[in-house]
């Protein structure tokens, strides 16, 4: 278990990561404030609250998979989308296994 | 009955009596007719009042759905069953007010039958919690809508909805082995396969089964159904491939669709406006480089020796006209979230590029794999002139499922997301929300095609077009109505239905 600190709530500055989208923390895309406005004011949260939710998400996922089969196989082999494909998603800690080694 | 139909304190009084006092079976107060009055699509909010039904009923036996179908042919009250409420073409909205009777209590697993494998239900349970019941018998349900974690089975089958594994184990109306239900007036009958229950082929008789799969409320009401058991699949496969143009995507659908691998569950085209959608959403947000204008999704599922075997062909395949492998993570996690899409953020771009508050639109057809590039180009051009002339609308993108069940070649489920930002709904706004969905679905049969797969065509405007669609066998359809429901009590309002009583009130309905 991590120790809550205050001063560590304060999301880091935000980087440009496509065409009107941000990243704060890693893997958590946000639409760029600047395009928030009157009609839909953007919410700020502290760290922990954020990765609740990111969290709670994977969690999800990861539990509809095990609802759905016993075990969930994938190809085991790289992404092809080139040198522009620099945002990487975070792994699933899952049951998954790779299909090219027969393993599981 | 075209006005909205209120009721008085002594019909109440004998709903109250029918559900023998118990508390809570019979609400009339604002919060529950509230909560009973639309569902997830987009609803004329600033008319909300006229949509508004006189009072909730919940029922837990057939013989209570009986007695108020009866009370209500008594009266001519309409009546509006509800399950999740879920649906995306106002199946469940009241037109005329009336009664709304909602299903949630009669969520019961009355049997689960092993050797013969079906598994008798009310019609208010859910599949999620269903299939949480039966894995420990190592079988399953396997009806997965979008909806999958809020639907219920009721519901799914008024829409005879459509199932995301339905190639591997059919759509809601392949898994229903028989039903019992309430008819408008008031008889409770048992349809199957002839006289069966468990049965899932005969031939005695009129296939009646079918005829109440997606009725949309207007021919009574489903009671208790009794329902495929699947084998537990010990394996599941996710692969997306992207592509640089969406015919090389196109093409590859086909490709994987004609296979003959028995494995698979079901494969999703998604097309540029779609990928544009999720490059700038936060919560669905998938990093993509720019030459991406397309990916194709394929799910396996069954016994892992056949899933291995078909997961390294499907690799083969989706590479077949130039795709590329988007990678383990997001295999992992863009397909689990497809069984739960009713996650989906809400943030629509106005034309200036800022965010609005949306409520998310699903137009659905049913379009044959030829026509699809075709009708694609024509829904995109449709909603960008709507939005230029509206700006409260949004292109969200299209998808396309395959949808024939246990053999996913030659029609497709085809979808466009529209967001429209509700709260700026005035009456011209919401006739040009009325006419862009009638235009999209008039594309659909200038095609072909059917201007609903799954949802249902019980929506103002695509509702207009049901008689057109239906061609030479609209006025059987009519006489079904009138035969079954003769004081037209159900669902009133719904799939031009009213047309069936015209010619004995001058016009109108009863």
């Amino acid at each position: 278990m991590r120790r809550f600190r205050q001063d560590e709530q304060q999301p880091p500055q935000a980087r440009p990561i496509a065409d009107g989208v941000i990243m704060r923390l890693d893997h958590v895309f946000e639409v760029d404030p600047a395009l928030m406005g009157s009609h839909f004011k953007q919410q700020r949260m502290p760290v922990w609250d954020t990765e609740r939710i990111v969290d709670s998400r994977w969690q999800h996922l990861r539990w509809m998979h095990a609802h759905f089969a016993d075990e969930l196989l994938v190809a085991g082999e790289p992404a092809e989308l080139g040198a522009e494909h620099v945002v990487d998603q975070p792994e699933m800690e899952s049951r998954k296994h790779d299909i090219s080694d027969g393993a599981g | 009955m075209s006005a909205v139909t209120t009721i008085d304190a002594p019909v109440v009084d004998e709903l109250e009596a029918i559900m023998g006092g118990e508390e809570g079976a019979v609400l009339t107060n604002v919060s529950s007719r509230v909560n009973r009055t639309r569902v997830p699509a987009p609803f004329p909010v600033h008319r909300w009042a006229e949509f508004l039904p006189a009072a909730v009923v919940m029922p837990r036996t057939a013989e209570q759905v009986s007695e108020i179908l009866k009370l209500a042919n008594r009266h001519r009250i309409p009546v509006v069953p509800r399950a999740g409420g879920t649906g995306l073409a106002d199946g469940a909205v009241p037109l005329r007010g009336g009664i709304v009777l909602d299903v949630k209590l009669m969520n019961q697993i009355k049997e689960v039958d092993l050797v013969d494998r079906t598994v008798t239900v009310g019609p208010g349970i859910n599949m999620l919690k269903l299939n949480e019941e039966l894995r420990p018998h190592g079988v399953f349900f396997p009806d997965a809508p979008a909806s999958y974690p809020c639907s219920l089975v009721g519901g799914r089958i008024a829409c005879s909805g459509m199932s995301l594994l339905n190639a591997r184990y059919g759509h809601t109306r392949d898994l229903v082995v028989s039903m019992q239900l309430v008819l408008p007036t008031g008889e409770i009958i048992e349809v199957g396969e002839g006289g069966g229950r468990k049965l899932r082929k005969s031939s005695t008789g009129y296939n009646l089964k079918q005829l109440f799969m997606g009725h949309q409320g207007t021919l009574g009401i489903v009671t208790e159904a009794t329902l495929e058991l699947a084998p537990r699949a010990e394996a599941e496969f996710a692969a997306f491939f992207a592509f640089d143009d969406y015919m090389k995507a196109h093409a590859t659908v086909g490709n994987i669709a004609r296979s003959g691998l028995g494995t698979i569950a079901g494969v999703v085209l998604f097309d540029e406006h779609k990928i544009a959608y999720l490059r700038r959403d936060d919560e669905a947000f998938i990093p993509m480089p720019p030459w991406v204008v397309s990916v194709v999704a394929v799910a396996l599922y069954g016994a892992k020796v056949e899933v291995q075997a078909a997961s390294r062909r499907i690799m083969e395949l989706g590479r077949s006209e130039g795709g590329r492998y988007t990678g383990d993570e997001m295999a992992d996690g863009d397909w689990a979230s497809r069984h739960d899409r009713y996650a989906n953020p809400l943030h629509g771009r106005l034309p200036d590029g800022k965010v609005a508050p949306m409520s998310w639109h699903c137009e659905d057809a049913a379009i044959n794999f030829s026509a699809l590039p075709k009708v694609r180009e024509e829904w995109h051009e449709l909603v960008a002139s709507y939005r230029e002339r509206y700006g409260i609308f949004d292109d969200w993108g299209m998808y396309a499922y395959t949808t024939g069940a246990y053999k996913p070649w030659g029609d497709l489920l085809t979808e466009i997301d529209v967001g429209i930002w509700e709260q700026e709904l005035d009456d011209e706004n919401w006739a040009g929300w009325v006419s862009l969905k009638h235009e999209i679905a008039k594309v659909s049969l200038k095609h072909g095609g059917s201007i609903t797969s799954c949802h249902g065509a019980t929506r103002a405007g695509d509702a207009e077009l049901v008689a057109q669609e239906m061609g030479s066998g609209w006025d059987a359809m009519k006489k079904i109505k009138r035969t079954f429901d003769p004081n037209n009590v159900m669902n009133p309002g719904k799939l031009m239905l009213d047309e069936a009583y015209a010619d004995e009130n001058g016009g109108g309905p009863r």
